[in-house]
């Protein structure tokens, strides 16, 4: 049986005294926490650790008694041999060290007096090995896969894991410095006195009230949105199309998250709150710098002024490719009547846009800087409000592909009803296959006249609509780009991917051994470091959930789509849940 | 492995020809009955000559209507027919057959009413006269060579799928081949009511003269042969003013149809060799009419 002891790597120079600290349940391990030093009084002590176990939930016991003489202390030996009868174990630890030496020496003693050496010739089996850590780095780590304390899981915690606990749990331990007039004088990683920084405290302070403030502005918002001519249907749809509206609902969402007055109790919640908090900072920094940029040099005048004749050149650029569509194509033959027909239609359209635009032109510099002033929420929102803008401006195309759209949808579902008629069969649609059918003569007739129109008709309104298409994807692959760079924007979690660079020892994948000492007569000595989590891991661990654009269709059920003529949006946002 | 060959076959357990019981003897043994519920050609009819050249009639005349459409498309084309009079031509053949129909089915219970009937043309003449524009201008991108090409196979397709069994109902896609071709040929024609005529001729021709000459075969036997004459000599005649080897090998075409194919058929008769037996489906011969009132 192999013992294993995590000795903290502050106490390596620490006076003799009592080791206190905890027995892994299940593992024969022990792990020391901190020294107790002499003089001391037993019941103080059996007092302080049971207040220290009632507090933190960690069952601390005395360990055993760490000697380290220095002049004029000899005959302290015998002295710990006693102390085991006071404080009574199971195992009782006896690890002592000489000046100048680097290996320690262990005895265990057991409960039934028999002595247990790490001598190799005695029993090869029984061997005791040493781990120094560094205490406070692995209290301050968290081991990954993250399994939260209170969740019951079928899978037993492993033995670093238990450590790993319980060094984190025990932080009460760790108040006593060596400043504390207490009857009790402690070893361990804070006992050359405990870190704190005015400022640190002072946010602390100033941060309940802030947040409290913050949700109740929160909570007035809600009020606001839930008023109900807000929830009509034509403005529940036209919000849910807006990305500017889904993004601040976003917003909003997270902002609960963060200012809640409620301390984050697990890693994973703390670790969130950070993130999201983090995100929202670089998010308004990078919004300021681009308000500096914009502002300076009178630019958004000049963006104005460049907008009107960009829309106007839009569609005349669109004119004339109506104007070739009606001629005859790349060489294509049209059906004449019917391509002067919706030609003069859509052109209809873009001279209507075209002058809607011109109405419009001189309130869009006044519209523009206003607008712009927005991006003081967050970079995300001044790209959201972009993507809604290039929307308003391309509303005609998105007009033009839902009327090319329909006509050839109609059209092809048309033709494949009448092509059945003609060959004598009819779709039976309880038993969803082709069955054959015999028609009356004038449906016949009727039917055969109707396919032949459609027939003919076809290769026009399938010119035209897969120009529109065209045009329509043009503008949709352009908006999901803008989407994803907010999406980007919105989860990518900065704080872990910063902690991970500045901090590597508090995300933590498993550890590694170092062996520092192996001589014969004493224990092996193993040095245990952190092993932090790979970026990746990190990245897949704590990314942010978000409402993600990813492509709703595959390729192949894409293109059936728009073969057969369907609507395609693309870019379907998953929706909140509302309640 | 044949008959009475086994050698293996004890004679005292007769063979039994089931598979799921265990015999001595092999899988695949067979004794003396094997194929003696074997028959052959039982279902053979004898053609007599006659009898086949007056049924092969029907192709002919199918044939020949085809190109007595195609003649008066040409002379529509060519603008030597005015739309207007072809078209009270076409009234009053209409009517005249409508007439006739109604006499020789006078005994029959109607399936239809007349006003069913008078729905039918009004919608028909409504929505051909409706359409007739934008049917005039749907073959106008189209080159005239597929124009023809289209139509002919179009036409051949409705001769090949005619229902010659059973023509009253007309079938669905020897109908439709048959207008579609029309259409497209009709769309080539010089005016909107070029159109129309050409296709009410269309609908005569193709639709309504099958189903009064099957009732004329029903009801009045003897008609038949000489309305089948009738109608292939106003073919031949009609493409014979057009085109005159057309002619001759139109009328080629229906000699060897009408009068060498049947004799080929009886012909060959004697080399028929059906096989039938206890594996053929089983077939329910008797009137099982008498079950249902």
């Amino acid at each position: 049986m192999v013992l294993k002891i995590f000795f903290p790597q502050c106490c390596n120079t620490a006076d003799s005294g009592l080791l206190v600290g905890r027995w892994i349940p299940g593992h024969n391990s022990a792990v020391v926490l901190a020294v107790i030093h002499y003089p001391f009084i037993p019941g103080q002590v059996k007092k302080y650790l049971s207040e220290l176990q009632s507090q933190t939930q960690v069952d601390l016991t005395v360990l055993g008694s760490w000697s380290m003489p220095k002049e004029g202390q000899e005959g302290m030996d015998s002295f710990l041999k006693d102390l085991s009868t006071i404080f009574p174990q199971k195992c009782w630890l006896q690890l002592s060290r000489e000046i100048g030496k680097r290996g320690f020496t262990c005895q265990v003693v057991q409960n039934n007096g028999k002595l247990l050496q790490d001598q190799e010739q005695k029993n090869g089996d029984d061997k005791i090995i040493l781990i120094h850590y560094d205490q406070r780095k692995v209290m301050l780590s968290q081991l990954h896969p993250v399994q939260d304390v209170g969740q019951k899981s079928d899978v037993e915690p492993s033995e670093l894991r238990l450590v790993f606990l319980t060094v984190a749990q025990s932080q009460p331990l760790f108040f006593l410095d060596k400043y504390d007039d207490g009857p009790l004088k402690l070893t361990h990683w804070q006992s050359e006195g405990r870190e704190a920084s005015i400022i640190a405290e002072l946010l602390k302070q100033v941060s309940v009230p802030v947040c409290i403030f913050l949700t109740w502005l929160l909570s007035l918002w809600h009020w606001l949105c839930s008023f109900r001519m807000l929830h009509l249907r034509p403005v529940l749809f036209i919000s849910s199309k807006l990305s500017t509206c889904v993004q601040s609902g976003y917003r909003a969402v997270h902002f609960k998250t963060v200012f809640s007055p409620k301390k984050a109790a697990r890693h994973m919640e703390f670790m969130r709150k950070a993130n999201i908090f983090v995100s929202f900072l670089v998010d308004i920094a990078l919004g300021l710098l681009l308000i500096l940029w914009l502002y300076r040099e009178n630019r958004i005048s000049k963006l104005a002024d460049t907008l009107v004749p960009v829309a106007d050149r839009v569609a005349k650029e669109l004119q004339e490719l109506l104007e070739w569509l009606m001629g005859a194509p790349a060489g294509l033959k049209m059906n004449r009547a019917l391509d002067q027909v919706l030609g003069r239609f859509f052109l209809y359209h873009i001279h209507l846009w075209i002058s809607y635009i011109h109405l419009m032109s001189p309130f869009i510099e006044r519209i523009l800087w206003y607008v712009g002033l927005s991006a003081c929420l967050g970079l995300t929102f001044a790209l959201s409000i972009l993507s809604d803008i290039v929307a308003l401006l391309t509303f005609h195309i998105y007009c033009f592909y839902v009327y090319g759209a329909r006509l050839y949808c109609l059209k092809i579902y048309g033709l494949s009803s009448l092509w059945r008629l003609f060959r004598g069969k009819k779709w039976n649609v309880l038993r969803q296959r082709v069955d054959s059918c015999s028609y009356d003569l004038d449906q016949l007739f009727i039917g055969t006249l109707l396919f032949t129109i459609l027939l003919f008709l076809l290769p026009t309104t399938a010119l035209y609509y897969l120009v529109f298409t065209l045009l329509r994807l043009v503008v949709v692959l352009f908006q999901g780009v803008i989407h994803l760079s907010v999406d980007f924007i919105n989860s990518f979690p900065l704080f872990a991917i910063g902690l991970r660079i500045c901090r590597p020892y508090r995300l933590a994948e498993g550890v590694k051994f170092k062996v520092l000492c192996q001589e014969p007569g004493t224990p092996l000595h193993l040095m245990m470091e952190i092993n932090p989590l790979k970026c990746s891991s990190v990245l897949q661990c704590y990314r942010m959930p978000t409402y993600s654009c990813s492509p709703k269709d595959s390729w192949a059920a894409l293109c059936k789509k728009l073969f057969v003529g369907e609507l395609i949006y693309p870019w379907k946002q998953k929706t909140a849940k509302t309640d | 492995m044949g008959a009475d060959s086994g050698p293996g076959a004890p004679a005292a357990v007769p063979w039994r020809k089931v598979l799921y019981e265990r015999q001595p003897f092999p899988d695949n043994y067979v004794d003396r009955c094997f194929l003696e519920e074997l028959r052959r050609n039982i279902r053979v009819r004898q053609y007599c000559y006659w009898a086949v050249v007056r049924e092969t009639g029907l192709i002919a005349q199918q044939v020949s209507c085809v190109a007595v459409f195609l003649t008066l498309w040409s002379y529509m084309e060519q603008g030597d027919l005015v739309p207007s009079a072809v078209l009270w031509v076409c009234l009053g053949c209409a009517l005249l057959g409508y007439g006739l129909y109604e006499i020789l089915g006078g005994s029959c219970v109607r399936e239809r009413t007349r006003l069913a009937d008078l729905q039918s043309s009004t919608i028909f003449l409504a929505f051909t006269f409706g359409f007739s524009p934008v049917l005039k201008t749907l073959t106008e991108s189209v080159s005239t060579d597929t124009v023809h090409a289209m139509s002919a196979v179009m036409l051949l397709a409705h001769l090949v799928s005619f229902p010659y069994a059973q023509p009253s109902p007309p079938g669905s896609l020897s109908l439709n081949a048959a207008l579609f071709g029309s259409v497209c040929l009709a769309s080539r024609l010089p005016g909107a009511l070029h159109t129309f005529t050409m296709l009410s001729c269309a609908v005569l021709v193709f639709a309504l003269w099958p189903c009064l000459l099957h009732r004329m075969r029903e009801k009045a036997e003897w008609s038949f042969p000489w309305a089948a004459v009738l109608v292939c000599l106003a073919g031949v005649r009609g493409l014979g003013s057009l085109w005159p080897e057309g002619a001759l090998l139109l009328l080629l075409a229906l000699l060897t149809l009408t009068l060498v194919c049947p004799l080929l058929l009886v012909h060959l008769q004697r080399h028929k060799d059906n096989i039938h037996g206890p594996w053929d489906e089983a077939e329910i011969r008797e009137d099982l009419s008498r079950f249902l009132n």
